[in-house]
């Protein structure tokens, strides 16, 4: 093996060694902030619209969300991108009963065109999100379905009055698509925002030219003084990964806030060493198998067991993450993060034994106990090259294993959703990506009332569970109602079958300091801890 | 004459709206939904409710036949409306990555005739010599090459030898020609010389043509100088083929260097129509379409034209 060789397995072994222990504090061990310079990044999709509460899309969180604040935020520096810090809001708290949160403000913070931000503003924007008027587009209101009022006693604090108590309300607050806009502007047109950016953020907007990039300049009258660190950046829209490839290796660019693939990282650390980072985490994004319970034989839990069992997840992931963006064998939430099932636990599902010769063994018996014996299928997947059709590919070896013979058929992005919607399946992939993770922001797509249910499994006590964990206020207790979600949901009826965690890798110049990887790419885009070292 | 170029143009307008009928009927006919796509985003849960409401403000809910007499009565007006994935008017979304394809349409053309007639008519006068199995050589291998591919052999190129990337971002000539010329002069040559390729054959193939030509022969017999006889009876009446190579291929240039404008980023027609087609965005589809369209059409309505001026015969009809 020849210098290069021997350095790039350094490198690799380095950052693995990093992103696998998460012993290194990123605030810590970086020297202190310089102050100026350009960030430029790409960004390989768009914004819609220029209205975060109607959109869905990391291509507006990322080029835009340099210009708004939110009441509060997820620690930018905090891996597990789980705990919130105030934002705007300068401290709350939580009245005995859970029924009410108030929120004290930061005097003396400013909107971009110089009039100050109070609770009218705080109010007048969740008064959008959580009770749009008829036609004004709320994506996420009922997640706020909790929420009876929000009110504004006085310029400088804001209440929320809940309907019933719910542990995950402040985390939900921190919600990166939860702008604070201003209230003047909503007033006189509720879709102001759809077109224009005014905010009270750390950079303010300077340019979008449709399909190439977007500016943003520093703020200088930003609240958080001191901040932010860069002079501006520079927000480059490219679709192509090649091209989002050469430009960080061209040094055209210096991040890109997404995901690269395995293979991307590789060549990235192969032709630029040292300067290149890589930050990688476990994704709050998922592919899983629905199975349509309306349809024979999938409206027997024995066969949907069996096609689980029949998952080698631990082989699987060995061999996956090294060709695309899967990586870690998890439970219903995401591995590292407070509500993640232990290792030890999971391995007490069915199909995530470490024996997968006994688990085969037992998926054939079930599906001879079913009648089932020599199933074949249609198994329809989304026709995206990463990771869905490999995660596809591997699903059909491992059913073949147990007997199971599977046509794959690939459905076009855009028809893919109205397949689901339409239950035009038998098996299908099916999918979901979160902004933060939270049980009661990834759940409730599983509860039998959900749009989201594409399989159509009715089941009350999986709704029943969902509710009493999202009630319960002693960690303990939540963590009890989730254990037993799981084994609902993944082992004892199966209603779905969770294949492997997304994986989440970051190469970017080693230039860029003061940014830390999360499970979301919906987080930390804020920019105002972000400093170039030269 | 002008009989002739009334009929051409009156022509015109039957195929457009012909084009609009089968565009409007068939992207219809493709599964998918704007409004799905744009609300499902990267989660992908969103009620019903809300999908009506969408479709409504689209006007997705009306029968295709009055969806389309609103479209054309928009479209006499010049309103093509507004895009349904960002909500902004189509020429804003169009303006732009016009001014770029229109650029490296143009400059590509330029590489092309640079290259392609002059190695075309040496190619014909030399014959079967050394010159003409070279000129062949690199015409059949630039009809081998897909522009792409040489695309990303110049972005390795660069990367490799001299640690340099053309620009990432569009700048407008006016604004700066150098940081211009340096970000479209890679794929105007990448492209350009595909483009020579086809005009090179064409030109090579018409000359040798035309040079045994009766007319070639009484010129020579008349004594005429050789150059005034290739410049003004050969290579004019060569020309009409060729001009039609070039037309066509300006016309395809404009829309059609998807995978070109992908390897360097450019912000350019044809990415902006697989987008469109991505969204389902029917509105931008639909206007792309009668763009590109519009551009065939009239680079024919040109071809016309010019064959009016370059053959007496046409002219005289």
């Amino acid at each position: 093996m020849g210098h290069r060789g021997l350095r790039i397995l350094a490198l690799l072994a380095s950052f693995t060694l990093v992103a696998g222990t998460g012993l290194v504090d990123p605030a810590a061990a970086q020297d202190k902030p310089r102050h100026g310079g350009e960030l430029v990044f790409v960004v390989p999709s768009e914004p819609p619209s220029y209205d975060a509460h109607q959109e869905e899309t990391f291509g507006l969180i990322h080029p835009m969300a340099p210009h708004y604040n939110t009441l509060v935020r997820v620690d930018p520096f905090d891996k597990t991108g789980t705990k919130p810090v105030p934002d705007l809001a300068e401290s709350w708290n939580i009245s005995k009963d859970g029924l009410i949160y108030t929120f004290k403000l930061h005097r003396g913070v400013k909107f971009h065109d110089g009039s100050e931000m109070t609770s009218k503003d705080v109010k007048a924007s969740y008064d959008k999100i959580i009770f749009p008027p008829a036609g004004v587009k709320s994506l996420r209101k009922d997640a706020y379905r909790v929420v009876e009022v929000v009110e504004a006693p006085d310029p400088y604090t804001v209440r929320f009055r809940l309907k019933w108590p719910e542990s995950s309300l402040l985390l939900n607050l921190a919600s990166p698509w939860n702008w604070i806009y201003k209230a003047d502007l909503l007033a006189k047109d509720m879709h102001w925002y759809e077109k224009n950016v005014m905010g009270t953020g750390p950079f303010t907007f300077v340019e979008h030219v449709k399909g190439s990039h977007w500016v943003g300049k520093k703020n200088p009258n930003y609240w958080d003084k001191g901040k932010p660190y860069l002079d501006g950046y520079r927000a480059i829209f490219i679709s192509a990964s090649s091209a989002q490839v050469a430009a960080i290796r061209g040094e055209r660019a210096h991040i890109q806030f997404r995901s690269f693939s395995p293979a991307e990282r590789d060549s990235l650390v192969q032709a630029l060493g040292p300067k290149i980072t890589v930050q990688e985490s476990p994704w709050d994004c998922l592919n899983f198998v629905s199975m349509h319970h309306e349809k024979k034989p999938f409206n027997d839990k024995r066969v949907r067991r069996a096609l689980s069992l029949a998952l080698d997840r631990y082989e699987g992931s060995k061999n996956l993450s090294k060709i695309t963006l899967v990586r870690d064998v998890g439970g219903i939430q995401v591995p590292g993060t407070p509500w993640a099932t232990p290792p030890a636990e999971l391995e007490k599902l069915a199909g995530y034994g470490r024996d997968i010769n006994a688990n085969r063994a037992e998926a054939r018996k079930l599906l001879k106990e079913a009648g089932a014996e020599g199933l074949s299928f249609t198994f329809k997947n989304r026709g995206i090259p990463h990771p869905y059709e490999p995660v596809g590919i591997w699903l059909i070896d491992q059913w073949r294993q147990i007997g199971v013979t599977v046509k794959q058929e690939f459905i076009e992005a855009s028809a893919y959703h109205p397949m689901l919607k339409r239950g035009d399946f038998e098996v299908a992939m099916d999918f979901q990506c979160g902004f933060i993770v939270e049980p009661d922001l990834d759940l409730p797509r599983f509860l039998s009332t959900s749009d989201a249910n594409y399989g159509k499994h009715k089941d009350t006590v999986i709704d029943d569970l969902f509710q009493k964990q999202a009630r319960a206020m002693e960690p303990e207790e939540r963590r009890k109602y989730l254990r037993a979600f799981e084994k609902r949901l993944l082992d004892e009826e199966a209603h779905v079958i969770y294949t492997l965690q997304w994986h989440r890798i970051i190469p970017h110049s080693s230039k860029v300091k003061g940014w830390t990887i999360t499970p979301s790419h919906y987080l930390n885009n804020q920019l105002d801890t972000v400093w170039l070292s030269e | 004459m002008w009989k002739y170029l009334l009929k051409r143009f009156a022509l015109m307008f039957p195929t457009l709206l012909g084009v609009a009928v089968v565009t409007f009927i068939l992207i219809r006919v493709i599964p998918g939904d704007v409004v799905e796509l744009r609300l499902a985003g990267d989660r992908g849960s969103v009620s019903d409710e809300m999908l009506n409401a969408e479709r409504i403000k689209f006007g997705l809910d009306q029968p295709v036949w009055r969806q389309f007499v609103t479209w054309i009565a928009g479209a006499a007006r010049l309103d093509f409306g507004t895009s349904m994935w960002t909500g902004s008017p189509i020429w804003d979304e169009i303006r732009l990555r016009f001014a770029l394809s229109f650029q490296v349409a143009l400059m590509s053309t330029i590489v092309a005739v640079l290259l392609a007639i002059p190695l075309g008519v040496i190619a014909a006068l030399r014959q079967d010599t050394w010159v003409d199995y070279t000129v062949r050589i690199f015409s059949i291998a630039g009809l081998a090459t897909p522009s792409f591919w040489l695309g990303i052999v110049f972005i390795l190129a660069l990367l490799i030898l001299f640690k340099w990337l053309p620009p990432m971002v569009y700048t407008p000539i006016w604004v700066n020609p150098w940081q211009n010329l340096a970000q479209l002069i890679w794929p105007a040559l990448a492209v350009g010389y595909r483009y020579s390729a086809v005009a090179t054959r064409m030109t090579r193939s018409a000359m040798l043509e035309v040079l045994r030509e009766d007319y070639i022969r009484t010129a020579r017999a008349k004594g005429l100088v050789e150059k005034l006889i290739l410049s003004r009876h050969a290579l004019k009446n060569a020309m009409l083929p060729v001009l039609t190579v070039i037309a066509i291929e300006f016309a395809f240039l404009i829309g059609g260097l998807v995978v070109t404008e992908q390897v360097f980023n450019l912000n350019g027609v044809g990415l902006l129509f697989v987008q469109a087609v991505a969204h389902r965005d029917y509105t931008l589809i639909q206007a792309l379409v009668m763009l590109v369209a519009g551009i065939f059409i009239l680079m024919n309505f040109l071809m016309d034209i010019m064959y009016a001026w370059l053959d007496p015969r046409i002219r005289y009809r």
